[in-house]
């Protein structure tokens, strides 16, 4: 406790990532029946959380080595599971981003969820997520990062499955849930088996360790092809990437904090946490690689067959990760963590902003709120379309910046195919955020939506909503869809001194470039003259996509019908989601249900009942047998004994 | 051994005596007096308590062994002593078995019919289960092992649910059969052991020979099996625990099925070691068998009380996987588990009992949406169901955790499967809160209050336990530690 | 005609019209009865060999004392239990009186 108080950077790390947990515990067991006082807990502890998260990384910005506090938590013999903290600038950074966006997305929350009855559980479950994600953050070990890594897969699932009266929510919740459980049943079973083999799973000896070849390799491949597992399930990568699309039945904002710095970000990060570990084993990198751009080029194809606005931008978000662990997998490490943060952020914008559409409109299909005028809300508009801009990667933007840190790295793998592949998902990825852009910009049939409008009788409010649109509700939503926005416009010209903080002394990856690993190379060598053609090429790619997207779309007279119409049969691929849902739906009735829990049943009822049953109904047979010789009769018993020592009598007699 | 040094004041004894002075109590109560009765059971169970958890408290970790004992010579031509003692493994298992006494008490507080006896019947059970816990004489341990099954068939036939004599009659049937083979195995130990005492320590001392260790050991493992839920000898527990009333099922899954299994490690592993090297296998394949078994036979029951039952069946694979490993951690997360699944089922059961008493069923597709009708009765089962499924912070996390690490060490392929037997428990936890607790507000259930804040007690309780052995995990293994790191070396000599 | 014999036979033949009794009569009385003669055909054995072979002569007297004791108490529960039999059954037939069927 002393030591507590005399280190205030141990005490920031420590207040920042245990005031949520507490505010949670507050809110269920005290405040539950006032919604002011739990949001005010929430939104108060949060941000406690962000600002000692900002003195920490002031204070450790130029800190050398990495600054770590471990208590034991566990001690079981041979195993120690410590608690603590690791504040290095990876850590820190990430802590970071999460302190801010869920800080805004509680502000925002004080709007958009304002009268709904669960308000204070949403506090809670929102406070609950905070903890789990930051305390995830700084784990010094990753025993530590998978114990929170769970929470955060339950904070999720209790968040997704917020509205648990409807149906699909709960669904959701549940698939969430259990995909993400499979994956890290690999993570789980990768990490005993690095705890058996190594012995030690704190994630900075665990990388020193795997960059000084202390750790056979056979032992690292297949730890880290397990471990990789759990990063396909929470970062929803091919092929369990189905739930995020659907987690989009839980509140926008939960959606905005799940897809942004939340929930998929724990995938990358554990990835990029131990990514010194990782980059050696080339046969797990590779397979990351395939994953992640099969992953980024599937859910672009889904993207452009929806028409709801949320569904893009979870699609959107699946393919960003694919992206993501594109680049960290070529071996881009700070390529990918850029990219996580700036789209941490313009992810986020973009789904506080359809949140505002959606509390308006009370409708997520995207086409509906551009005839109703949705362009109109200047505010979210400007802001999303600015998001946009930089998921789609357009100068000055910071998805800009990070893409083009991406492509740089896959530029320089040796097989141009992964290049390729990550210029058309730039390409699709332009194409169908602006296909939703322009659609909501330049709707058709205004008029015959106007006529629905009315019908409703009133004009544009929608019932009480018109004086909200300058009163607090507004306001609370508005101004951190701003502060997001404007974070989007500059956080792409930060890229060389994250870049120097990232890559500076003490951090993990200083130690890999000394020892001559690839991802800081990769990172320096974009800045030739195949820099700037893979530049201008980026751009154009996406350019084209906003183009393309304009004459679909766009342009007066455009038919708003897109290229897919044309052919059906791959439209109604791309929207049943290549039919992976199909599948694992016919999977779970088939193999699950109907055949193994089945089977068990049966057997548990027939067999091991059934014998059991068998054996007890032959000893009260046999004795059913046996008792028609007690007829009852009082004088044939006596007859039978007599009988029966008449013979006692000869045989003594005879003997 | 270490030396033993002889309690000053017979505490362990008090707590034994707590239960029977209270059945004793609750019998010259004259019949009526309902409130009166219910509130003398508390107070009883109460005191069982805070002994439990002073013994638990002041267990001295650092000197480890046997502390609190009682022994004396009881019978002299046969060796029979009076001879109670703590060490880390029971020290939980009395702490539990107060818990769930107390709170099970707390549970049945609205009970109407035949008050008296019910107390009675039930606190004759639980000083079987105390007994069995604190004494180290086979003698004894298997007097009070019979004690407390005995009234679990009147119990489950009079104040039972859904097929009560049927349910009542397999269990005590089951039970007895499990029984039958620990008595000779007793018997058989004894006589091979031939120095005429019935001590645990001084057979241990006497070291069997191989042969016998492995009869005897197969005996031991069969008997006290069939009580843990041992697939496939597990079909007594669901059937049992739909039929029983709430206490009772809270105590026989959160009590009795861990007696079980600390008969196998009490008697079974500590007299024959090299017993348990040779159906160590048998034992870890039955284990996985269980868990996952147990889980998807839990995926297609539309029966609340059944899905808990296969649940423990599921569960209660994870300690004899534990237990199979001959680990330290292994055992270590046995015992734990043994602990937070008590604790943890028992928390389902009395949840499910609120929800029963209420609405009148426990069938799934019934049910639906009750979450909008009582969310504070829901919740209590929402967060037991996250413990079943070992979600972190919560006790049966850290259990699972040392068990899955040790068990893929020690049997790689077994070991794995269980883990993966971990999606399928989520699998059917959540699709189980999902059908009951979530959906559309059901009109049905609408008049039903939301659990008052006494009825809720005993829930609280043990949501409590459950978080707090979650966050504080050294709390617990610390105490089992210092038992399970002597036992486990005392294997390997 | 050794007076033994004769005595022997007597015995023999009160027992066994004694077990005809229990085993034929329908009646329970009948059947009480009956079980009187069996335990005096016992008592004339125990009488004549006590008479003609034992060495010590009250042996058997004090038996067949004991028997009769004995057959006054059990008529006394005897027929207390056909009492019973008869509120129950409104018969004292022993063909009513199968409850012990299995």
């Amino acid at each position: 406790m002393m030591s507590l108080l005399k280190d205030p950077v141990l005490l920031a790390a420590a207040l920042g990532t245990s005031l949520p947990f507490l505010s949670m515990a507050v809110i269920l067991v005290f405040t539950r029946q006032n919604q002011r006082l739990s949001a005010t807990i929430s939104v108060g502890s949060v941000s406690v959380s962000l600002l000692s998260s900002l003195y920490l990384l002031i204070t450790l910005y130029g800190a050398g080595a990495p600054v770590q506090y471990e208590f034991p938590w566990l001690l079981a013999d041979d195993i120690v599971i410590p608690f603590g903290y690791l504040l290095d600038p990876l850590s820190l950074l990430m802590l970071t981003i999460v302190a801010v966006i869920s800080f805004l997305v509680q502000v925002y929350s004080i709007g958009y969820m304002s009268g709904d009855p669960g308000f204070s559980r949403y506090y809670a479950f929102q406070s609950l997520f905070a903890w789990a994600m930051m305390s995830m953050v700084i784990a010094p070990s990753m025993l530590q990062l998978f114990i929170f890594w769970e929470l955060v897969g339950l904070a999720s699932y209790l968040l997704i499955g917020f509205y648990y009266e409807k149906w699909s929510a709960s669904q959701a919740g549940k698939k969430a849930f259990v995909m993400t459980r499979l994956g890290d049943i690999g993570f789980f079973l990768g990490l005993i088996i690095l705890v058996l083999g190594f012995g030690d799973l704190s994630i900075v000896r665990m990388n020193e360790a795997g960059q000084g070849h202390q750790i056979p390799q056979y032992l690292i491949t297949i730890s880290a092809l397990l471990i990789f597992g759990g990063v396909m399930g929470k970062s929803a990568q091919f092929p369990l990437l189905t739930w995020l699309p659907d987690a989009m039945e839980g509140p926008t904002p939960v959606s905005a904090l799940l897809h942004s710095a939340t929930m998929v970000a724990a995938g990358v990060y554990m990835f990029s946490r131990i990514f010194p570990f990782y980059s050696m084993s080339p046969e797990a990198m590779a397979l990351a690689l395939a994953i992640g751009t099969v992953t980024m080029l599937l859910s672009s194809t889904m993207a452009m067959a929806t028409y709801d606005l949320k569904q893009v931008w979870a699609y959107s978000t699946v393919s960003q990760l694919g992206f993501m662990v594109m680049g960290l997998a070529a071996g881009g490490y700070f390529a990918g963590v850029f990219h996580l943060t700036t789209h941490a952020g313009f992810k986020a914008l973009l789904f506080l902003c359809s949140g505002i559409f959606i509390h308006e409109y009370h409708t997520n299909d995207f086409r509906i709120i551009g005839q109703q005028g949705g362009r109109k809300l200047m505010i979210p508009m400007v802001c999303m379309t600015v998001g946009a801009l930089a998921l789609s990667g357009i100068f000055p933007f910071s998805g800009f910046f990070s893409k083009e840190a991406i492509l740089g790295v896959l530029a320089n793998h040796p097989n141009k195919l992964w290049l390729g592949a990550g210029l058309v998902g730039a390409l699709m990825t332009a194409y169908y955020t602006f296909r939703l852009i322009f659609f909501m910009l330049f709707p058709r049939g205004v008029a015959a939506a106007h006529g629905v409008h009315d019908a409703k009788g009133s004009g544009h409010g929608h019932d009480d909503h018109e004086g909200e649109h300058h009163g607090y509700i507004f306001w609370t939503m508005a101004v951190p869809v701003m502060i997001l926005a404007g974070i989007s416009v500059v956080l792409g010209f930060s890229q060389s001194s994250l870049e120097s903080f990232l890559m500076g002394h003490g951090s993990v990856p200083a130690q890999l470039a000394a020892s001559g690993g690839e991802g800081h190379a990769a990172a320096h060598d974009g800045h030739g003259i195949g820099h700037y053609a893979l530049l201008i090429g980026a751009v154009t790619m996406a350019l084209g996509g906003i183009f393309w997207a304009f004459m679909e779309f766009g342009r007066k007279g455009a038919t708003q019908e897109g290229f897919l119409r044309a052919f059906p049969v791959v439209e109604r691929l791309f929207a049943a989601r290549w039919y992976m849902d199909a599948f694992l739906r016919a999977f779970l009735d088939k193999v699950i249900y109907s055949g193994l829990t089945n089977v068990f049943t049966r057997n548990d009822r027939r067999v091991i009942d059934g014998g059991i049953d068998g054996i007890c109904f032959f000893t009260v047979a046999g004795g059913r047998l046996l008792s028609f010789l007690q007829s009852g009769m009082l004088q044939y018993n006596l007859l039978v004994m007599i009988v029966a020592v008449g013979f006692v009598v000869l045989y003594f007699l005879l003997a | 051994m270490t030396p033993m040094e002889m309690a000053s004041f017979p505490i362990l004894t008090a707590i034994l005596a707590s239960t029977i002075v209270g059945l004793l109590v609750i019998v010259f109560i004259p019949d009526g007096r309902d409130k009166l009765i219910k509130q003398v059971s508390l107070a009883f169970s109460a005191v069982g308590l805070a002994l439990s958890v002073w013994v638990y408290l002041t267990y001295d970790v650092q000197k480890g062994g046997l502390q609190f004992v009682e022994r004396y010579l009881w019978v002299k031509g046969l060796g029979i002593y009076w001879f109670n003692a703590v060490d880390g493994i029971n020290a939980p298992m009395l702490l539990l078995t107060a818990v769930v006494l107390f709170t099970g008490v707390l549970t049945m507080w609205e009970l109407e019919v035949r008050v008296k006896e019910f107390f009675a019947f039930m606190f004759l059970l639980v000083a079987g289960v105390y007994g069995v816990f604190m004494s180290m004489d086979l003698f004894w341990i298997f007097v009070w092992y019979d004690v407390s099954l005995f009234p679990m068939y009147p119990l489950i036939a009079i104040w039972g649910g859904t097929r009560k004599e049927y349910g009542g009659m397999k269990l005590t049937l089951y039970l007895l059969a499990g029984s039958a083979l620990i008595l000779p195995g007793i018997i058989y130990l004894w006589v091979q052991g031939g120095a005429g005492t019935f001590d645990l320590f001084e057979l241990q001392r006497i070291g069997f020979t191989p042969q016998v260790q492995r009869v005897a050991f197969i005996m031991l493992y069969l008997g006290f099996g069939i009580l843990a839920g041992v697939w496939p000898f597990h079909t007594w527990s669901p059937v049992g625990h739909v039929a029983a009333p709430t206490a009772v099922s809270m105590i026989h899954a959160g009590v009795l099925m861990k007696l079980g299994a600390y008969g196998i490690l009490r008697l079974g592993m500590t007299l024959c070691p090299e017993g348990l090297g040779y159906w160590s296998e048998l034992m870890a394949l039955l284990a996985t068998v269980g868990i996952v078994y147990g889980a998807f036979v839990g995926l297609a029951q539309t029966d609340l009380k059944y899905v808990i039952g296969y649940s423990s069946v599921s569960h209660m694979g994870i300690v004899g996987l534990g237990l199979s490993t001959m680990t330290v951690n292994g055992i270590n997360g046995a015992v734990f588990q043994m602990f937070a699944h008590g604790v943890m089922t028992a928390l389902l059961f009395s949840s499910v009992g609120y929800i029963y008493d209420k609405t009148h069923t426990k069938m799934i597709p019934e049910l639906g949406g009750l979450s909008r009708t009582m969310p504070v009765a829901s919740a209590f089962f929402i967060i037991a169901a996250f413990a079943g499924i070992g979600v972190p912070f919560m006790a049966s996390f850290w259990a699972e955790l040392l068990v899955f690490i040790s068990a893929v060490k020690t049997y790689p392929v077994r070991g794995i499967l269980a883990v993966s037997g971990l999606v399928v428990s989520a699998l059917f936890m959540l699709r189980v809160v999902q059908k009951t607790f979530y959906g559309e507000k059901n009109e049905k259930w609408e008049h039903i209050p939301d659990v008052p804040l006494f009825l809720a007690t005993p829930r609280i309780i043990l949501v409590g336990t459950i978080l707090f052995f979650g966050m504080f995990p050294r709390v617990m293994l610390d105490v089992i530690q210092s038992a399970v790191i002597p036992f486990v070396a005392g294997l390997s000599v | 005609m050794n007076s033994l014999n004769v005595y022997l036979t007597i015995g023999a033949a009160l027992f066994s019209i004694g077990l005809l009794g229990v085993l034929q009569r329908r009646n329970l009385i009948g059947m009480l009865i009956a079980v009187e003669l069996m335990l005096n055909g016992a008592n004339v054995n125990f009488m004549a060999f006590n008479r003609f072979l034992a060495p010590d002569p009250t042996v058997g007297q004090i038996i067949t004392l004991f028997v009769m004791g004995l057959a006054a108490a059990e008529a006394a529960i005897g027929l207390s239990i056909i009492l019973a039999l008869f509120r129950r059954l409104h018969s004292i037939n022993i063909e009513r009186a199968q409850q012990l069927r299995g």
